[in-house]
């Protein structure tokens, strides 16, 4: 399944194949994520939305003209499902990934370090354009290439870079800000 | 200044580390987590979808079957009528091959004559002379 493209699993999925569709979410689950959480911004509605987009996506693959471009008919999926959920939740506080209850990692201190650059990164993300924070995460976090995230997203690739540059600087200089008071 | 402004941009292009955001991170097995709830979510849609390309290839054959069943009859029918037939003329008596077919290439008319007469003993010499005789 591995090899298979994205065409031939999404033409299998549609028959009901259960690997072809879990291949396909392998796949593109960290950046359905990273779309979600870029549009969100809280970890559990991330996980949420772009679970439920794959459920959609599922229940909507005869739509999928281009069985090739799955990933960006996916991703716009995502945004639109995340969007969508933001409007219809009330703003939940606190901390949103659940870190001590399966974490590996014993050292409270070092947890409280994480959580709190998690925190940090959340708000220097949120003051970023909605496709500035979607670009970055894909890029830097789920290390999608710029021509990766062009055709996916139906972009130029020199709008990218353009946009991933000022998100790079942006957040540097607000972490900066942030390590400067800390 | 050049170098000075690519430095700049360079220093600006340093990706900062994002994967505190990534729940993977702190998390083993996050992600085969994360897959599996999707499956379970989905099992019943791939169920209804397997379904349905079945009952579709099913259809597709009962179309062909339409078609296809009354046109073998109408083959089956035919071929039967032709062996029919064709056994009936082979029950037949073979026709009776006679003198005059055998010997109608090589003989004349007047050897058959000399074989026709009354003392058919007697001619039979003359007989066979004139049918050798009319050979090359």
């Amino acid at each position: 399944m591995k090899g298979r493209s994205d065409a031939d699993l999404v033409i299998q999925a549609r028959s009901g194949d259960g690997e072809a569709f879990g291949e396909l979410v392998r796949r593109y689950q960290r950046a359905a994520y990273a779309v979600a959480l870029s549009v969100t911004g809280k970890h559990a509605d991330a996980e949420d939305a772009s679970q439920e987009s794959f459920l959609v996506a599922l229940q909507r693959l005869d739509d999928c003209r281009n069985p090739a471009k799955f990933a960006g008919w996916l991703l716009a999926i995502v945004r639109n499902r995340s969007r969508n959920l933001i409007r219809r939740e009330s703003l939940r506080g606190g901390e949103q990934i659940p870190i001590s209850a399966r974490t590996t990692d014993p050292d409270p201190a070092r947890m409280a370090d994480i959580s709190a650059l998690r925190g940090r990164l959340r708000e220097a993300l949120s003051e970023l354009t909605e496709l500035q924070r979607e670009i970055v995460l894909l890029h830097d976090l789920e290390g999608w290439k710029h021509d990766e995230i062009s055709e996916r997203l139906g972009i130029p690739s020199g709008t990218i870079r353009s946009h991933l540059h000022f998100a790079r600087k942006a957040l540097r200089a607000n972490l900066a800000e942030w390590r400067g008071h800390a | 200044m050049r170098d000075a402004a690519e430095a700049n941009m360079r220093e600006d292009d340093r990706m900062t580390s994002l994967e505190a955001l990534d729940p993977g991170h702190e998390r083993p097995g996050y992600w085969d987590d994360y897959r599996s709830r999707i499956m379970d979510r989905v099992a019943f849609e791939l169920a209804r979808r397997r379904a349905a390309a079945r009952e579709s290839v099913a259809a597709v054959l009962s179309g062909w079957s339409r078609s296809l069943i009354p046109a073998a009859v109408a083959a089956a029918a035919i071929a039967a009528v032709l062996v029919g037939t064709e056994a009936r003329r082979s029950s037949e008596p073979p026709p009776q091959l006679v003198m005059q077919d055998m010997l109608g290439e090589s003989a004349d008319d007047g050897a058959f004559e000399i074989l026709l007469s009354a003392d058919r003993t007697g001619n039979a010499g003359a007989f066979m002379a004139l049918v050798e005789g009319s050979r090359p």
